[in-house]
């Protein structure tokens, strides 16, 4: 009974690689999967397509299967992200009936370059450094300032006018 | 009442009328001619733990502070800044019970408002002192000045504190005055040295009408000033926790929550200030049991006040139990800190809103017993703000050193907040016995404007 389960088991799974290619047909993004297993284009396979991302991979479209001559077809968009444009891909089977997990990356130039939106560093705001804080802050902060110490400097420059006041000056 | 009324013909004495010179020369400043051996005890034994506070200090500057502080990544802010918050808070007396009471025609403030202004002031000198011991670079203080940013609530802080001080210690000297040369003239028998400071320190005061209507103008505009002065230093001192987006700090209520609280703690302040005084010094005949009663009856008050908004910091957050809110909520009502948060709401909420209600709690002792319970649970409230919520951030804590998990204060700390209990208390005693205590011109123009409350509550 055992024998018979790893034989069946052993029978299930074959080796598979896949082989990715890609190209830009009238605009579009297209990476082509070859599935081969033992140098013979497989079909009806699924294959996944995922893109690397910084913890984790996105799937990219649905699954799609191998045709008759073991390619699947997928379209990449074109605005993911990515440093410096480069882009890893992955294709994947995963799960299959017939075939082991396997997968296949290569990396191509479709991403886009994000160019970091720096025209607001030199303004004033609440965040900003010392010297570029927002006008109202400032005026507002002064202000109370010059109005409540004027009024307690004032209060001081009374206290000299009761010392003018008193007969040993009079 | 028109200022002529208060200046009946004999006015050739410089304070106030005859009366108020008979009267103080018995009761007021009997504080002043000596100090006694209880007041030599007390004095000394203040010294001793402001002195161990400076050593203290010392170490903790001198010795790696991992090992003096037990301030950690987490609890970057411990008993020092809670204590901080507490003399802010203690400072707002002079603002409740000199200023508003005055403004607002309560006459029974007139024996209170200098005991109130010198408590204002010894706090806030406190509070910046508090503030200074907690830096980690006390060297690089005045960075806060050539490199601080007016966008910062710490600078707000600063600019207030300052302000705030500057006019407490004008509004405790301006109404000092005509006291000071009435003391001038009549205690030739002081040492050398003070009789000349109250010269010095008197002005010229010989109180002719034009210097009379010079003072009370002054003393007025500057009673105005203090009020939004003294709320908004609580306010900005509760922001320097509101505007962090810490979920324990990240209220809307914070400021007149912080206010409110300060008010309460003012008013228990207040209690065991006249009832320490009137024991002292014997001047039951001023601080009245009339004052208790009142001061009860604010007690109450503020006490509600403050408990309406502790039911909004902590009953709203409690209703929706977010995720944010969760762990420390949790943890104050039921879990490690629930003993300790409910004998904080008990002693420091629930006590000052219903014991006073009933008449016999408003007699001296008792309030006074009331009074001592608010105010020791009002600085643990304020260890509560300031502390548990640090120990809860977001991002749960994991692959720390156990040390950096709880927070006990360290003798280090303690050391010093004890000295800084015994600096103010320093200041208050050394005023009161080189100063009068009881502002008598203030009392006296009660009376003879027809306050008879003021003295004569039955």
């Amino acid at each position: 009974m055992l024998l018979l389960t790893t034989l069946t088991s052993f029978a299930q799974d074959k080796e598979a690689t896949i082989t990715l290619s890609f190209a830009k047909a009238d605009s579009v993004n297209v990476c082509k999967a070859l599935v081969t297993s033992e140098g013979v284009p497989v079909k009806e396979v699924s294959v996944s397509l995922f893109v690397k991302r910084m913890f984790s991979q996105l799937p990219i479209g649905e699954a799609v299967a191998t045709d008759s001559t073991g390619v699947a077809s997928f379209e990449v968009p074109q605005d993911l992200p990515s440093q410096n444009g480069k882009l890893t891909i992955f294709a994947k089977i995963v799960d299959d009936e017939n075939y082991k997990n396997t997968e296949a990356s290569g990396i191509v130039n479709w991403g886009t370059i994000i160019v970091s939106d720096n025209s607001k560093v030199d303004e004033r705001s609440i965040f900003a450094g010392r010297n570029k804080a927002p006008i109202f802050f400032i005026i507002v902060s002064l202000l109370s300032l010059f109005l409540v110490w004027g009024t307690l400097i004032y209060a001081v420059l009374q206290v000299f006018k009761i010392k003018r006041l008193s007969s040993a000056n009079n | 009442m028109s200022e002529d009324n208060n200046k009946p013909e004999s006015t050739k004495f410089e304070t106030f009328t005859q009366e108020e010179y008979m009267v103080m020369k018995d009761d007021l400043l009997r504080p002043m001619e000596k100090i006694g051996l209880a007041g030599k005890v007390w004095i000394t034994f203040l010294i001793m733990v402001c002195l161990a506070g400076v050593y203290a200090y010392y170490i903790q500057e001198t010795k790696s502070k991992y090992v003096t502080v037990s301030l950690r990544d987490y609890t970057m802010w411990g008993v020092y800044i809670s204590n901080f918050v507490f003399f802010v808070a203690l400072s707002l007396v002079g603002v409740l019970m000199s200023a508003i009471l005055k403004m607002t025609h309560f006459e029974w403030y007139r024996p209170l408002s200098r005991i109130a202004e010198v408590i204002a002031v010894a706090a806030i000198m406190l509070a910046g002192v508090s503030i200074v011991a907690a830096m980690g670079r006390p060297d690089r203080l005045y960075f806060l000045v050539t490199h601080g940013r007016i966008q910062s609530p710490i600078v707000w802080d600063i600019m207030v504190i300052m302000t705030y001080l500057a006019t407490s210690i004008i509004l405790l000297f301006l109404p000092l005055i005509p006291s000071l040369s009435t003391c001038k003239n009549h205690m030739k028998h002081l040492p050398k040295w003070q009789l000349k400071m109250y010269e010095i320190l008197s002005f010229g005061w010989e109180g002719t009408e034009e210097q009379w209507k010079i003072l009370k103008k002054t003393i007025k505009i500057l009673t105005i000033l203090v009020i939004p002065l003294g709320i908004s230093i609580h306010t900005v001192t509760a922001w320097l926790f509101a505007s962090t987006l810490r979920a324990e700090w990240d209220s809307t209520n914070f400021g007149a929550y912080f206010v409110s609280g300060a008010f309460l703690l003012g008013v228990a302040a207040m209690i065991i200030a006249i009832f320490v005084f009137r024991k002292v010094y014997k001047l039951e005949k001023y601080l009245t049991d009339m004052h208790f009663d009142k001061l009860g009856q604010v007690l109450v008050l503020m006490g509600f006040i403050y408990a309406y908004f502790n039911i909004n910091e902590y009953l709203v957050p409690a209703y929706k139990m977010s995720g944010l809110h969760q762990h420390h909520l949790l943890n104050l009502f039921t879990g490690e800190e629930a003993p300790f948060y409910w004998s904080v709401m008990f002693f420091g909420i629930a006590l000052p809103c219903i014991l006073p209600l009933f008449r016999k709690m408003r007699k001296p002792l008792p309030l006074t017993i009331i009074a001592i319970c608010v105010f020791i649970a009002g600085w643990f409230k304020r260890y509560l703000i300031v502390i548990p919520g640090l120990l809860h951030p977001y991002l749960p804590i994991q692959d720390v050193p156990e040390s950096w998990k709880h927070y006990t204060p360290s003798l280090i700390e303690m050391t010093i907040v004890a000295a800084t209990f015994a600096a103010m208390l320093l200041i208050i005693t050394l005023f009161s016995r080189y100063f009068p205590i009881i502002s008598v011109w203030e009392v006296a123009e009660g009376k003879l404007e027809g306050k008879e409350e003021i003295i004569n509550y039955k």
